[in-house]
């Protein structure tokens, strides 16, 4: 008896399902991002909001790069529903604690997926997440080095902050 | 319910309600359940053995609401659609997760370097 399935996609069930999930994690971060972004904008932290509507874009990227592979491996990519983001924040360090926790959300699911697949075998969905891999490595460092600026930074010096706050890269990745 | 099987149809699991088959001529996977005959491709079928999965029986079970009595399944690239009861949905989930199974196994056993035996 043929594998239907198989002839169809290389990608397994579990793996397909694990990936749509984490489109809807890529677009949900782009969408929170955004509000992000809308808010500083409000609150007149012009470069902040900058760096954040660059995020947006780089997150619906991430999770356009998963689409696709998906799509082109034979197997369904699901345009997925994005839940009501927080559109309000206390001050800029709240902004900056919420995207640390999201980015160590989706380094937690990434890893949740690396785990899927090589219980499935699967090397190449493992090959594509490690890009996704080296990506989130830079993601929270430059989060937490964020939060570091607000702290080391006086508060009377807002423009400064913001300033800072929206240069901070990773140059040097280790695995690079 | 299993006579005049064309001989390219090869069953893939069976019970008392309905059974499925797999037509390698064809590349489509047949689902015969009560009166009906559902021909799906692989990717159909799995998508809609997802939505027999996640249709909310306990709703159903525990609801009074006239519209908890069925629910209405369309079917992919189709414009018939099925309306099954909780005793309905429950059979269909049994049969179409013991052809998942099967279909599973043969995944298996092919990455094995087996084939189950014709």
């Amino acid at each position: 008896m043929k594998d239907l399935a198989r002839l169809r996609t290389a990608i397994k069930e579990s793996v397909e399902l694990a990936l749509n999930q984490q489109i809807q994690m890529e677009l949900t971060a782009s969408s929170k991002y955004l509000a992000m972004a809308g808010w500083c904008d409000r609150m007149g932290y012009d470069y902040s909001a900058g760096f954040f509507y660059k995020q947006s874009e780089e997150e619906r990227k991430h999770g356009m790069k998963l689409f696709h592979y998906l799509c082109d491996q034979g197997a369904t990519a699901y345009s997925p529903e994005i839940p009501a983001v927080n559109q309000e924040y206390d001050s800029l360090r709240s902004v900056f604690e919420a995207v640390l926790e999201q980015e160590i959300a989706v380094t937690d699911s990434i890893n949740r997926i690396i785990a899927i697949c090589r219980r499935e075998n699967d090397f190449a969905t493992e090959e594509l997440l490690k890009w996704y891999v080296k990506e989130q490595m830079e993601e929270e460092y430059i989060a937490r080095r964020c939060l570091d600026l607000i702290d080391q930074i006086p508060a009377d010096q807002v423009y400064y902050l913001d300033k800072k706050l929206s240069s901070v890269t990773y140059e040097d990745n280790v695995f690079e | 319910m299993t006579s005049n099987i064309p001989v390219t149809y090869q069953e893939v699991f069976k019970t008392d309600k309905g059974v499925v088959y797999q037509c390698d001529a064809t590349h489509r996977l047949i689902l015969e359940f009560w009166d009906t005959h559902t021909q799906f491709s692989a990717r159909d079928f799995t998508h809609f053995r997802r939505m027999v999965e996640t249709v909310d029986i306990r709703q159903m079970a525990l609801s009074t609401a006239a519209e908890h009595d069925v629910e209405i399944l369309a079917l992919p690239r189709s414009e018939r659609c099925y309306v099954l009861t909780l005793c309905e949905i429950v059979h269909l989930r049994e049969l179409l997760s013991g052809a998942r199974l099967m279909l599973e196994l043969n995944s298996m056993l092919r990455e094995c370097g087996c084939t189950v035996a014709e």
